[in-house]
């Protein structure tokens, strides 16, 4: 133990060291740029320096646009991660017996690890890709607020996604004594706090540092879009994604420090001895209670911003303006603000007081109202609309079929009556990814291939694009429907195995959905490979845009402020480079 | 390359880096786990990291001239917070805390390696503005 430590000393000493060596270079680098005073500065005259090249400038930057592709390399690393997880999970559920994983711990793992993936590691990350990159531009700022913070905020996630998976990486290594923690992504206790296992805690603490990165991120487009906006936008005519993005900072600002205080007390309990969610303690029930008054703000936090992404889209492609701008707007706040007064709907069969159960009913289907604005100002959107269905307006419409079924289903699951019958079953699994598979990842292709010119300066290919978006609306409505069926029939969500008797479901046709699952599940993740393969074809060969206007968004007198950044960009050059590669990347352009 | 965005002036793309983000994340991070896993040099390294990229940054950003007194500030903090772990186990009697310095409880160890980051970072922060005559950060 001794030697260990000390060995582990000697490292640290060795790495601080190189930090400081590290450092004093870049500082040599950066010595002739004038030390601006304050963050916002920063982007006022130091235009002379030159960005480092390599990996270098990627370790470095606090340019928001550099940022914004930091953010969506790492969300797009961590949905491989998730998506590979949640295929073993599926290959394991074709049969009802234990068949493939060899454990129903492993099963377990990968059900933890690909819930907590998805929802913090690729949808928060995969967001912030879209805000970094785009609202400094919507709104004609130079930067973020406080591009330092920025970069921290970056910085704290690959540490934090390496705790979350360290029981992975660390069961082999120590012989199974740590292994990947097992208490999925709502973390219950006493189960939370009384498994051993020290993947548990690392997993804690990896959710901490990534708490603290929305948390920063919040603050700073707060601050950005109050203060930064150039003197032409204003509130009336502030643009819908950056209207989303202001609720859910605020949202995130009151929601993740509760989490990360919960976490801190679950390690607390885990590690002195603390009794704050112990049965004769604070009760497992706190837990539930801290965990959903956070919980159920996430799931807004997580679908509004592709909310605004839609709105912000699907006009240009309509040929039409966005119908009832301001209500679209209102329903953002409203919803931002009943998203905190539902959160017991999840515990409507803990045996909470039946009178708090009935209020808590009434909050949730009331928030199904300004949803449902939204749904019919899209449709209005469209209605006598001068369609494009080009890959981008695609998965718009996707989105939105997709939210009527995630929509409502949920509010099913809102009554009390019917959620008795249906909680922790399929169906709830169903619901839920109807809306984080069928909206915010339909949004998030949207948006990236709407904006892949501005980004790469190549434009992506066509026909691939809209193969991915049929194949993964096929997978989708093939996977989750299924999974809702598997509700009705009363398959229990979270189980390895299924062998119950025919009491209890009809084993043969739930064996057969299961398949069917399956079968979505691989139809997805086909999709996804031809969306990967198509991107890095196309950024690395695909045609360049020359263009300003690549989606003739000006004959319907919808250009927008972005693609007139887009326009400087290309007049400024004399070649063909690329936007990201022509960023200060040093690569040479095709010619 | 770079020199595009230079020529539209409007954009100001270029000469935006900064060394300390990373490491204030980095620092934080190995802390943390440091701190919570009782893995003490771990500890005292990630926080002496966080400390140094704070004090750091908050002189680039122009907050502070110089880094030494927010290294200082921040130190006295470890330690205090540090002491305060401590405390919990053994009250605040000098002599108790004393004899503490022998045992093996991992909260009063976890205690002192929070203090013993205090201590170094305000070694590093004495041993800095001595140094440095012009007080820039490294
Ligand atoms: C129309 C508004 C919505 C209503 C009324 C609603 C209602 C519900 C209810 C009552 C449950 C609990 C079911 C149960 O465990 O028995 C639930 C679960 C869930 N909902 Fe929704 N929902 C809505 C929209 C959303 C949205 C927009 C998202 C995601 C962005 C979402 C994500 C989830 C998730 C992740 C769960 C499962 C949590 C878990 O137990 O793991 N819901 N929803
Ligand atoms: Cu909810």
């Amino acid at each position: 133990m001794a030697g260990e430590q000390l060995a582990l000393t000697v490292l640290m000493g060795v790495f601080l060291v190189g930090v400081v060596s590290l450092v004093s270079r870049m500082e040599n680098l950066r010595a002739y740029a004038p030390l601006t005073s304050g963050d916002a500065g920063y982007g006022d005259s130091a235009a002379t320096g030159h960005k480092p090249s390599g990996l270098l400038r990627w370790l470095t930057t606090v340019d928001h646009k550099d940022i914004g592709i930091l953010y969506g390399v790492y969300a797009t690393v961590a949905f491989v991660w998730g998506g590979l997880a949640v295929m073993l999970m599926r290959v394991e559920l074709t049969t009802p017996a234990l068949d493939v994983l060899g454990s129903t711990g492993v099963y377990n793992g990968l059900l933890t690890s690909h819930g907590i993936t998805m929802l913090f590691l690729f949808g928060t990350p995969i967001i912030a890709a879209f805000s970094n990159y785009f609202i400094p531009l919507l709104i004609g700022a130079d930067d973020m607020a406080f591009p330092r913070i920025n970069g921290i905020a970056f910085w704290l996630l690959p540490p934090a996604a390496l705790l979350i998976w360290a029981g992975f990486f660390l069961d082999p290594l120590t012989g199974g004594t740590v292994e990947a923690a097992q208490t999925s992504w709502v973390m219950y206790a006493p189960l939370s706090a009384e498994q051993a296992n020290q993947g548990v805690d690392l997993m804690l603490l990896g959710l901490h540092l990534s708490g603290i990165s929305a948390t920063l991120g919040a603050i700073n487009f707060i601050v950005t879009i109050f203060t930064e906006r150039s003197p032409d936008v204003n509130w009336a005519n502030l643009d819908i994604f950056s209207w989303t993005i202001l609720t859910q900072s605020a949202l995130i600002l009151f929601a993740f420090p509760l989490l990360g205080s919960a976490i801190i007390m679950l390690l607390l309990d885990r590690n002195f001895q603390t009794a704050f969610f112990a049965v004769n303690g604070g009760s497992p029930i706190l837990w539930q209670h801290l965990f959903w008054f956070f919980g159920h703000p996430e799931v807004y936090i997580l679908v509004l911003p592709p909310m605004g992404l839609v709105s912000w889209i699907l006009p240009k492609f309509s040929g039409r303006k966005l119908f009832g701008y301001k209500f679209v707007i209102y329903s953002t706040l409203a919803i931002g603000v009943l998203s905190f007064g539902v959160w017991a709907h999840h515990m409507f069969s803990t045996g909470i007081d039946p009178r708090i159960r009935a209020s808590f009913m009434a909050v949730s289907l009331a928030i199904a109202i300004p949803s449902a604005v939204k749904t019919f100002n899209w449709i209005a959107t469209m209605w006598n609309g001068n369609i494009r269905l080009t890959a981008p307006m695609l998965f718009c419409i996707g989105f939105v079929a997709n939210f009527v079924i995630g929509g409502i289903t949920g509010v099913f699951l809102a009554a009390i009556p019917i959620d008795l019958v249906l909680h922790d079953t399929y169906y709830v699994v169903g619901h839920f990814h109807w809306i984080v598979m069928g909206m915010i990842a339909f949004a998030a292709f949207g948006a990236i291939y709407y904006w892949f010119p501005i980004v790469t300066g190549k434009m992506y290919q066509k026909r691939l694009a809209k193969m991915h978006f049929w194949l993964s609306e096929i997978g989708v409505v093939i996977t989750f429907f299924a999974m809702l069926l598997l509700g009705y029939l009363g398959m229990p969500r979270r189980y390895a195995t299924y062998e119950f008797n025919g009491l209890i479901a009809p084993l043969s046709q739930v064996t057969t959905l299961h398949q069917v699952a399956t079968l979505g599940a691989f139809i997805i993740l086909f999709a996804q490979i031809i969306w990967v393969f198509n991107l890095v074809q196309s950024y690395l060969e695909g045609p360049v845009v020359e263009t300003e206007d690549p989606w003739d968004l000006k004959e319907t007198g919808q250009y927008s402020r972005e693609f007139e950044w887009f326009a400087e960009q290309l007049d400024s050059t004399d070649d063909d480079a690329p936007a990201l590669a022509a960023d200060g990347r040093g690569e040479p352009s095709d010619d | 390359m770079s020199q595009r965005e230079s020529e539209t002036g409007e954009t100001a793309g270029t000469g935006k880096l900064s060394s300390w983000p990373l490491f204030v994340a980095l620092g934080l991070a190995v802390g943390e786990v440091g701190v919570v896993m009782a893995v003490y040099p771990l500890a005292i390294g990630g926080l002496v990291l966080f400390a140094g990229s704070v004090a750091g940054i908050l002189t680039e950003s122009g907050y502070a001239e110089r880094p030494w007194r927010a290294l200082t500030a921040l130190s006295g903090l470890f330690v205090l917070l540090g002491l305060v772990v401590v405390w919990t186990q053994t009250g605040t009697e000098l002599s108790t805390v004393q004899s503490a310095l022998a045992s093996t409880d991992t909260v009063v160890l976890r205690g002192f390696s929070i203090t013993g980051a205090g201590v170094v970072s305000f070694a590093a922060g004495l041993a800095g503005s001595s140094i440095t005559e012009t007080g820039r950060a490294a």
